[in-house]
């Protein structure tokens, strides 16, 4: 087929000012949705119930190594009807619908506007402002079916399919330019790992209830039925036989 | 922090203990890697200007050198770093060769098109 | 010490780079306004051009971080003592040894707790 020819000034004013306009698009939205996103905040309280929750359930678990008082006595601070934590904190049962939450609402508007709005808005102005060109070539021969995809905006039917018009190239940049952002905003990613480095070291305590009124009252109930039965009531007796084995076993 | 995952070794019969963050590491180095050189030969090729199949074996010639930098980097244990070396190669194969079109097509479009 | 030599490196093969792909456009023009047909490139822009590419990737896997090793002994043998004594379940945030502190003021009894809410 005849090789077409471009205006070099379609290579300055159309081909290149799209690469970059969505190049730096993308990293100025990285920007915004990073100051747009709230922080999960973590409340005292929140953070004192979960570590109660953590206390009672390793004094379930392991109070068979106290003495019987010291049991009664931890159990007391928790369950006592009067004065026990579990009796005396008061939780507001918490949403069960997360729409509901006006903050998971915003989150989710937020997100949408970051992501989809920018794309719509500069689409349309790239459309606008850049239609109608033949900007590039693809370096290899595509079948008839590209055209659609590759030239937008170009309906000529003898046009050879690897011809690529500013819409489509647009698009293409779009989609492309994702694993380029990974790397150029590389420092989000240690950002990142750093996040979850803090998360592991809070450990459990951050893994908060979701809902503490419910969770104290499970907690309650179970710590009401354990039964203390003292794991180390025959230590003497058993030491005691570990060192005859011991003494026995060098004439055996 | 040292959640680590147990993979049977095939060689031997004892499994063996990863470490979940040294992998994880590892995999985001080399996925930065693997983003630069397809990138980057992909925009060699554009200067190039190679067009059709040449393209296309010029992206695996650069995936395979990519992967010798990998073993001469590491020398011959290689095995301390990488579960295997043919995943190394093959993995996110696809993924970078999007990037690699792309970049192809803007640099053979600036330079030998106009 | 030496990540900064590779840097260098990088940068060089960038630069490198556009200017292979700045000969290789000038070439093209030149064989459009003197109307010849283009083959290939002259053999020095793709020798710089391959040269360059090999020398950013290789700089690139030296900056882009170290390698760290996989097996989990590996990091268990760099996990020293006072790590190790690190108990997260012994942490205590309300010893009653504060009672002896200077500073401490007694709060409420549980009755006064109770009647906060």
């Amino acid at each position: 087929m005849a090789e077409l020819l471009l205006d070099p000034k379609i290579r300055l004013w159309v081909f290149l000012p799209i690469v970059i306009i969505t190049f730096l698009v993308g990293i100025v939205r990285h920007y915004v949705s990073i100051i747009l996103s709230s922080q999960k905040k973590i409340e005292l309280l929140q953070v004192q119930d979960s570590q109660v929750m953590i206390r009672a359930r390793l004094l379930r678990e392991n109070g068979k190594y106290i003495p019987r008082q010291s049991f009664a006595m931890r159990r007391h601070w928790f369950n006592n009807e009067e004065t026990g934590y579990f009796k005396v904190q008061k939780r507001a049962a918490a949403s069960q619908n997360p729409m509901t939450d006006p903050g998971m609402m915003t989150d989710m508007l937020k997100g949408n506007v970051t992501n989809v709005l920018p794309m719509i808005v500069i689409g349309g102005w790239i459309n606008w402002m850049f239609s109608g060109f033949l900007t590039t070539k693809v370096p290899f021969p595509l079948t008839l079916r590209f055209k659609p995809m590759l030239q937008r905006g170009v309906e000529l039917a003898y046009l050879d399919a690897s011809w690529v018009s500013s819409a489509s190239w647009y698009f293409l940049n779009v989609f492309g330019l994702r694993t380029i952002y990974a790397l150029v905003l590389g420092e989000n990613n240690a950002a990142d790992q750093s996040k979850i480095m803090q998360e592991q070291m809070s450990g459990a305590a951050m893994a908060m209830p979701q809902d503490p009124k419910a969770a104290f009252k499970a907690e309650w109930e179970a710590l009401e039925i354990t039964e203390h039965r003292w794991a180390v009531a025959n230590a003497e007796i058993d030491v005691l036989s570990i060192l005859d084995d011991h003494q026995h076993e060098p004439q055996q | 922090m040292s959640v680590a995952k147990v993979t049977k070794d095939n060689n031997k019969s004892e499994p063996v203990a990863y470490s979940d963050a040294a992998l994880r590491n590892n995999a985001v180095v080399v996925e930065y890697c693997r983003t630069s050189m397809a990138a980057l030969s992909g925009s060699t090729a554009g200067v190039l200007g190679l067009t059709g199949l040449y393209g296309f074996a010029f992206y695996v010639f650069a995936v395979v050198s990519l992967w010798v930098m990998f073993m001469v980097k590491t020398g011959p244990n290689w095995n301390k770093y990488y579960v295997s070396r043919q995943s190394l190669l093959t993995n996110g194969f696809f993924g970078a060769l999007f990037t690699y079109v792309l970049f192809w097509t803007f640099i053979y479009g600036m330079v030998h098109v106009y | 010490m030496g990540s900064s030599v590779h840097k260098l490196i990088v940068t060089v093969g960038f630069l490198s780079l556009f200017h292979s792909a700045f000969s290789a456009a000038q070439h093209r023009s030149y064989l459009r306004i003197t109307a010849q047909e283009f083959t290939t490139l002259p053999l020095d822009i793709v020798v710089q051009a391959v040269v360059s590419l090999f020398a950013v990737m290789w700089g690139v896997l030296n900056v882009a971080g170290n390698l760290r090793e996989i097996p989990a002994a590996a990091e268990l043998n760099t996990v020293k003592w006072e790590t190790q004594r690190n108990l997260p379940s012994f942490y205590i945030f309300n010893h009653r040894g504060k009672a002896l502190a200077d500073n401490y003021i007694p709060s409420g009894s549980k009755c006064e707790l109770e009647n906060v809410e």
